[in-house]
């Protein structure tokens, strides 16, 4: 306690300093408020079961929207921080927080943004066309059909009418909750709040104990049934999500007509590529007539292309490539890629553009980034026999024979299933 | 601690004339005209290496917006801006805030200032006032030479935004205005600790080191990730937002984060700093 008189100065002295211990509190509270008042649970959302809310989500219109995503992903891979380095570019949702806007009509045209610093890196789509932007080479690369197939394209879209038999989201819910429960239950979670809006959690957790997978939230609006966050935890830790894909902001309204168009900057390379359209033979084949009017039940029913194997059931199916040429494929080697298409880069400046011409290979093999190597290097481990990428929820495993085995369960088990 | 002396009489106009005074020492002093001369000379030296070197080959690369400036002289602006911006406005800021009181008091003449019929946070203030100025000049020597070497060397034309998008002209002009304002205000921080550091000693040289050592240690912790927690609120943390003028549709939300935090960091140490100024006892 203080027992000595207080004198006049020293009390102006406290006085004085109390006004800077005020500002810290204040701009603490100024900061901490927001995000405390916006996680806070709702109440007066009415309960709705799995069912009724698998179904409302499939029933849902699709949404015109504006918005913000951030996606987080903690796989334990090693640290690429790329975008410190080269820019925005999608290699960077491998690891760490990523900020994405994302703009939709609800139909065909969309934007979506991966921010960077200082750099950007645009999808932009436009019914049977596509632009992707990368702002940190200045390159645009243009996927769109040939004006037979985009003719084709149309006139299918317009002939197409809905098998008269066609389930209702109704009983399409039912039967997608009826194939996820055989490996999984299916529940609801205490309703949230993302983005600033009521949301309920549906909560799909696998009843295999040896898959990497721990569970899988959904956040899904409760006004207009869009989902607005996917998490999915990894059986290894049970704090933190390993993979979270959510909105921080969103705002159910038509965008701006000059978000959704695109046409390549002036100096911009413009890299042209065309995307086939199936001929009529395979597309009847891949919607057959007879449409399922139910959900495949058995994964063995689905017909696999050739040197495609699925074994394990459910969480823990561990699909097996085989004839895989990793080596060439990351030397670029233009057999191995044959089918990509050829490039024509432009450059702004003359001088740019003779010495590209004079010094660019002459094959038509696509320009693999050197780094591509590197990058195979960096996020894969030596294991007997091959190479393993090893994340918290989705193991790879490359062998040298030319096999590639892909699973949600551990390394050792995709080495078992090797062996087998 | 004693306060030094009896608050002095007001004098109409007497903060007014301290103002002017005050102005023209900081914009006049021979060393800050030679810092805001120094940092002109990065847009310039940087537009004349990239106009020599636009045939090279090495057009289209470098950091980001350097890569844009041949194209466009309007980038040139952004360019510096992005290259300053870690060090050397920092830097010169640094030097001339940590300056503004310590170096009264280093050369004796703050108990002439205080003798001035104006209350001592009034004279804070005006102190504030003038390292905000340079602050404020620093940023627009950068963007006006930046602007007419670009305009004079590569031109100005439509703008390509980072979204691939493209502007006319004007609505460009006013991205690149939106974000030479953008910076000068991320400085504001700056200033305030500068100031707070200034009132703590008589060495100016302890103050302005330790306004860049805050600036320098705040980018570095802003690149761990094991303190991600703290980075929003780090001082340097929003200060490349800027790039958000030149995307598509700016957003307000990542802008005004940018802005709450200097103004964060503006409450807290400018109040350490009238705190302190106030109370101190000033014998030199």
């Amino acid at each position: 306690m203080d027992t000595t008189p207080v004198s006049p100065t020293r009390s102006r002295t406290r006085a004085a300093w109390a006004v800077p211990a005020a500002a810290v509190v204040a701009v603490a509270a100024a900061f901490a408020a927001p995000p405390l008042l916006a996680s806070a649970a709702p109440d007066g959302l009415p309960e709705v079961t799995a069912e009724e809310l698998v179904a409302r989500v499939l029933e849902a219109e699709p949404q015109a929207l504006s918005g913000t995503v951030v996606h987080t992903a903690r796989l334990g891979l090693p640290d690429l921080s790329m975008t410190q380095v080269a820019g925005a570019d999608p290699v960077s949702l491998l690891g760490g927080s990523t900020t994405l806007r994302v703009w939709t009509d609800g139909e065909q045209r969309s934007r979506v943004s991966l921010l960077g610093t200082a750099s950007e890196y645009s999808v932009v789509a436009d019914g049977t066309q596509a632009w992707t932007y990368s702002s940190s080479d200045d390159e645009v690369v243009h996927y769109a059909m040939s004006p037979q197939d985009a003719a084709r394209a149309q006139e299918l879209k317009a002939t197409a009418t809905p098998p008269a038999d066609l389930p209702t989201p109704d009983e399409l819910g039912r039967q997608a909750l009826d194939r996820a429960q055989e490996h999984a239950t299916v529940g609801v979670d205490a309703a949230t709040t993302v983005a600033g809006r009521d949301a309920y959690q549906v909560v799909v957790t696998p009843r295999s104990t040896t898959t990497l997978v721990g569970r899988v939230v959904v956040a899904v609006d409760a006004q207009t049934w869009t989902p607005l966050r996917v998490q999915v935890w990894s059986s290894d830790d049970a704090a933190t999500p390993a993979l979270e894909l959510g909105f921080t902001d969103v705002t159910f309204a038509v965008p701006d007509d000059a978000v959704l168009t695109f046409s390549p900057p002036p100096g911009a390379a413009v890299r042209e590529v065309l995307v086939p359209l199936p001929d009529d033979a395979s597309l009847a084949q891949a919607a057959p007539d007879d449409l399922p009017t139910s959900l495949p039940t058995d994964p063995s029913e689905v017909p696999l292309p050739e040197g495609v194997t699925v074994t394990g059931t459910g969480w823990d199916t561990i699909v097996q490539l085989s004839g895989v040429d990793a080596a060439a494929l990351l030397a670029g080697d233009p057999a191995a890629v044959a089918d990509l298409p050829r490039v024509d880069k432009q450059f702004g400046s003359e001088g740019a553009q003779e010495l590209y011409e004079q010094f660019a290979p002459e094959g038509d093999g696509p320009p693999i980034d050197l780094d591509t190597a590197a990058l195979y290097e960096q996020l894969t481990s030596p294991v007997e026999g091959g190479r393993a990428l090893s994340s918290t929820l989705l193991s790879v495993l490359v062998l040298d024979d030319g096999r590639v085995l892909v699973g949600a369960v551990p390394v050792d088990a995709l080495r078992a299933a090797a062996r087998a | 601690m004693s306060l030094a002396d009896t608050a002095p009489v007001h004098h109409r106009g007497a903060t007014g004339r301290l103002v002017r005074s005050e102005l023209a020492l900081v914009l006049g002093r021979r060393r800050n005209v030679v810092l805001l001369v120094g940092l002109a000379m990065v847009p310039l030296l940087l537009g004349v290496v990239l106009y020599l070197a636009q045939d090279a080959g090495l057009a289209g690369q470098g950091p980001p917006f350097v890569a844009r400036v041949t194209g466009n002289g309007l980038f040139l602006v952004v360019a510096s801006l992005f290259l300053c911006t870690p060090f050397l406005l920092p830097l010169t800021i640094g030097i001339a805030s940590g300056d503004a009181i310590a170096g009264e008091a280093s050369t004796g003449t703050l108990r002439y200032l205080l003798v001035v019929p104006v209350a001592r946070g009034r004279l804070l203030a005006v102190k504030a006032l003038g390292a905000l100025v340079f602050a404020g000049a620093a940023v627009l020597a950068i963007a006006v030479v930046g602007l007419v070497a670009g305009a004079a060397l590569f031109g100005v034309g439509d703008l390509t935004l980072l979204s691939g998008t493209t502007v006319p002209l004007a609505d460009g002009v006013l991205r690149v205005a939106g974000v030479v304002v953008y910076v000068g205000l991320s400085m504001t921080g700056l200033v305030a600790v500068g100031l707070f550091f200034s009132t703590l000693t008589e060495v100016p040289v302890g103050a302005m080191a330790a306004t860049v050592v805050v600036a320098v240690v705040s980018s570095v912790l802003d690149q761990l990730p094991q303190v991600a927690v703290i980075h929003p609120a780090l001082l340097t943390h929003h200060w490349f937002d800027f790039a958000e003028m030149l995307r598509v549709v700016p957003s307000a939300d990542v802008l005004a984060q940018g802005l709450a935090v200097q103004a964060g960091w503006v409450a807290v140490f400018g109040a350490l700093a009238w705190a302190r100024f106030t109370t101190a006892d000033v014998s030199s």
